[in-house]
């Protein structure tokens, strides 16, 4: 009898892990490969458009080529027979799928410059070795990797981050300067870039890292829910220029948000990320909180703006009811671009690059993009305020590893021919990012995209988050607390208010300045 | 000579039998706790510095705002998974298995051991598919045949989905060791009770419960241990979410602040120095399950005749 027990239980077993394993084989997500290796099959229009540079002057190209050609040969002297190949790794990240070109554009480069060194018979060849990360790995684990295999020092040679990490790396000896490189090629593309990314890629006074592209953070709204709300197609046309005036501050919003809630239109007011980012730093901004000090080199808490903010954020979700409790603990999909998209929530603060993400994804097209959605600036918290927006400029950076590897003039040679008006304009325009040079907005794929072009006045009302090595930590302590405000009707303004600035100061201690 | 030359020769193949296992513990355990316990006296961050802070970290666990409520969060989820299912339901289903047709008992107990010989990610993937908040999820579709409207469980019921999918996976370890010493309680001292008219009920009340007290204890308490480091399910299902910290438990708390940061920034001094206090209370837990219920009687006299 017990054998027969041991028996059916050993049957019971394997049935169960077949079972298992095949409801395991079914679930495990297809086709969602944690990296995509991007193959570089180059359009021939483009390999055009690069070869022939309409921005640059032939005397300019040919400098290029010829400053390439002897840092090429320098770095690895032809040998007869075989060409020499020398490989650049490199990492980008989307997280979102329509960002591609960060690395697309390098194998693009690639092809351009190793025809160039086949026609001059050097003998050398450029290898591209590319990861582009997509969800579901989002930032955090991208960095993390990063990290690791720098310690065990196997990073790439170019490694793609957001500014604010620049401090970190630079401090801790992960990257290089760039100011030399720069000045050697200044006049050959560096001239043409937007000057305020300049202050997003410095730190302590140098250069560590080429702008790859800035985004401005829109409010969206649904312009089909107003139009149900009765009004009318002037006022909903007026919108975007009052919240410039500073005419609707955010409690406007609410009240707006609330009305649609309340008449059944919208299930939501409003939605937000779901995930802890940077986005919500808008509110602060607009309820005229600073977050930098550029002459100490410090970061800044305002502690009036954070009152405020940590107030609206409380209002919202329990006295107006307009964002969900869960919302920062939501799910993309479900949460953030189901509900808008599908006129199931009236605002939605997002970025530039969603519009790219909801076109792509199909869950909008260009048309009822158009047509039912609009866009305006972050609001100012209240009159007399100015309404804001946050650019968050991804950027190239050269590891320390593409020095000890003898690649770094290489891979600033490759940075440098993806800093090109016409081949960032292709990333631009299908990933909804805004320009990083002056001569991209004339690019004619850019100029055409009505969408950037009318979003580019927010880049007057710009902000960074500060390149500070403790950054990460002020934006942990913020996303805990707004969280907490959020999922916890009992957790008062009062009571956030305090634990954000203890907090703070327990953690950031001498590199924050408190302002009232 | 030839006795301590003997001596020699099993001293050594004691050692030769030992070593390989003894190394692995010291590589794999005692290795890795002093590094966590001296991580956790550094601000060990992304730059892998040993930057020492002293005590700093475990001075900042008493301060932390967060502190009071992950702790609640774990004893509720200790408490109430571990009286619900690991000791609770495993008893009620080691008892109901052993008393009915063994066939049907040994069946009944295969299909409770799928849980645990699920691969973790699959189980929390099905839990999770079962609570959808769309109509057709399996959990929904039930409330739909009583007319009932849909409910977004993990939003709504969040430690139900925790409990529930900890509990599941939990109940087989303690329903393996109870049946096995239900089945080892001598059948003679069972069938005089009947004889005396004892009803199943009395049987079980008088009978078996004294007579697996011991591994009552013991599931008691290496339950209490496994659950108090255990987050993997809840990382899996509600992340700790939904909302404010509602189903983040210590372990999670530790496991979020070293590795899971959106800007790369790392806490592994923190996170260590919340590990390190998990396995104080998990000593201080063991001394205490082991001085209160008696744990070295157990070790010595079995209380239990075995066939």
């Amino acid at each position: 009898m017990t054998n027969k027990i041991a028996l059916y239980a050993i049957v019971g077993i394997i049935i169960g892990l077949i079972i298992g394993g095949a409801i395991g084989y079914m679930a495990a997500p297809k086709a969602a490969p944690t990296t995509v290796t991007v193959t570089s099959t180059v359009p021939t229009t483009i390999t055009k458009t690069v070869t022939a540079p309409a921005g640059a002057t032939p005397a300019v190209t040919t400098t290029l080529t010829t400053t390439i050609i002897k840092t090429i040969t320098k770095t690895a002297p032809a040998a007869p027979g075989k060409p020499k190949t020398i490989t650049i790794e490199i990492w980008t990240i989307g997280p979102d799928p329509p960002s591609e070109y960060r690395l697309k554009n390098f194998y693009i480069a690639a092809e351009v410059l190793n025809s160039w060194l086949e026609a001059l018979g050097t003998g050398v060849k450029v290898e591209i070795k590319g990861e582009f990360f997509v969800r579901p790995v989002e930032w955090g684990e991208y960095k993390n990797k990063f990290y690791l295999a720098a310690k065990a020092g196997k990073e790439p040679h170019i490694y793609l981050t957001g500014h604010e990490d620049l401090g970190f790396l630079a401090e801790k000896g992960y990257i290089i300067p760039l100011d030399d490189y720069v000045k050697k090629y200044w006049d050959v593309v560096y001239y043409d870039i937007i000057p305020t990314l300049w202050d997003a890629v410095k730190y302590k006074g140098k250069i560590w890292a080429i702008p790859q592209d800035t985004e401005a953070r829109p409010l969206y709204f649904r312009k089909d829910v107003l139009r149900k709300m009765g009004w009318s197609e002037e006022e909903i046309e007026a919108f975007p220029k009052k919240i410039e005036k500073g005419e609707i501050t955010l409690y406007d919003i609410l009240k707006i948000a609330k009305e649609a809630v309340d008449k059944g239109l919208v299930e939501r007011g409003l939605v937000h990320r779901v995930k802890e980012g940077y986005d919500y730093f808008q509110f602060y901004l607009g309820f005229g909180g600073r977050l930098w000090d550029p002459e100490k080199g410090k970061m800044v808490f305002t502690k009036s703006a954070w009152k405020k903010t940590l107030q609206w954020f409380h209002d919202a979700v329990w006295k107006y009811g307009v964002i969900i409790p869960t919302q920062f603990s939501g799910d993309w999909d479900k949460d953030f671009h189901g509900p808008f998209t599908k006129g199931k929530a009236l605002f939605c603060s997002g970025g530039t690059w969603h519009k790219g993400e909801w076109v792509s994804k199909g869950l909008l097209t260009e048309e009822l993009f158009k047509n039912n959605i609009g866009f305006a600036l972050h609001p100012a918290g209240e009159p007399g305020k100015k309404p804001v927006t946050l650019s968050h400029p991804l950027v190239y950076t050269i590891t320390k590893r593409a020095v000890k590897d003898g690649v770094a003039d290489i891979a600033f040679m490759l940075i440098t021919l993806v800093t090109d008006p016409h081949l960032n304009a292709i990333h631009a325009v299908k990933s909804a990012h805004l320009a990083i040079l002056n001569s991209e907005i004339l690019d004619s794929r850019y100029a055409q995209d009505w969408f950037l072009r009318d979003v580019a006045y927010m880049l007057k009302y710009t902000t960074f988050i500060p390149n500070h090595p403790k950054w990460g930590d002020y934006s942990r302590i913020v996303f805990t607390v707004l969280k907490a405000v959020e999922g916890d009707k009992s957790f008062t303004p009062d009571k956030a208010f305090d634990t954000l600035l203890k907090e703070i100061q327990r953690a950031l201690g001498d590199a924050v300045i408190i302002e009232e | 000579m030839q006795r301590t030359r003997r001596t020699k020769v099993r001293l050594g193949a004691l050692w030769a039998f030992l070593l390989p296992s003894l190394m692995l513990i010291g590589l794999f355990f005692f290795v890795p706790v002093i590094l966590t316990f001296l991580i956790s006296l550094t601000d060990m961050d992304y730059s892998f510095e040993w930057n020492w802070v002293g005590l700093a970290n475990y001075i900042r666990i008493l301060t932390d705002p967060w502190v009071p409520k992950i702790l609640s969060n774990t004893f509720f989820y200790v408490s109430v998974t571990l009286t619900c299912f690991n000791v609770g339901l495993a008893l009620v289903l080691a008892i109901a298995t052993t008393h009915i047709n063994e066939k049907v008992g040994a069946t009944i107990r295969a299909i409770w051991l799928l849980p645990r010989i699920t691969p973790p990610a699959v189980y929390a993937l099905l839990w999770l598919w079962a609570t959808r908040r769309e109509a057709s999820s399996l959990f929904n579709w039930v409330l739909g045949l009583f007319g009932l409207p849909p409910i977004n469980w993990k939003l709504t019921y969040p430690w139900l989905i925790v409990i529930l999918v900890n509990g599941f996976v939990g109940t087989s370890f303690g329903m393996i060791i109870f049946t096995a010493a239900l089945k080892s309680i001598p059948s003679d001292i069972i069938w005089s009770a009947k004889v005396d008219g004892a009803s199943t009920f009395q049987v079980i009340r008088h009978i078996e419960l004294p007579l697996i007290k011991w591994p009552l204890l013991f599931v008691t308490a290496y339950q209490t241990l496994s659950l108090l480091t255990s987050f993997e399910y809840i990382l899996l299902t509600t992340g700790g979410g939904p909302g404010f910290y509602t189903t983040e438990v210590w372990a999670l708390y530790a496991y979020d602040l070293a590795f899971r940061q959106y800007g790369g920034t790392a806490y592994f001094g923190y996170g260590a120095s919340l590990a390190v206090f998990l396995v104080i209370i998990g000593i201080i837990a063991s001394v205490t399950y082991l001085k209160v219920f008696r744990f070295r009687e157990l070790m010595i006299e079995p209380k239990i005749e075995v066939k």
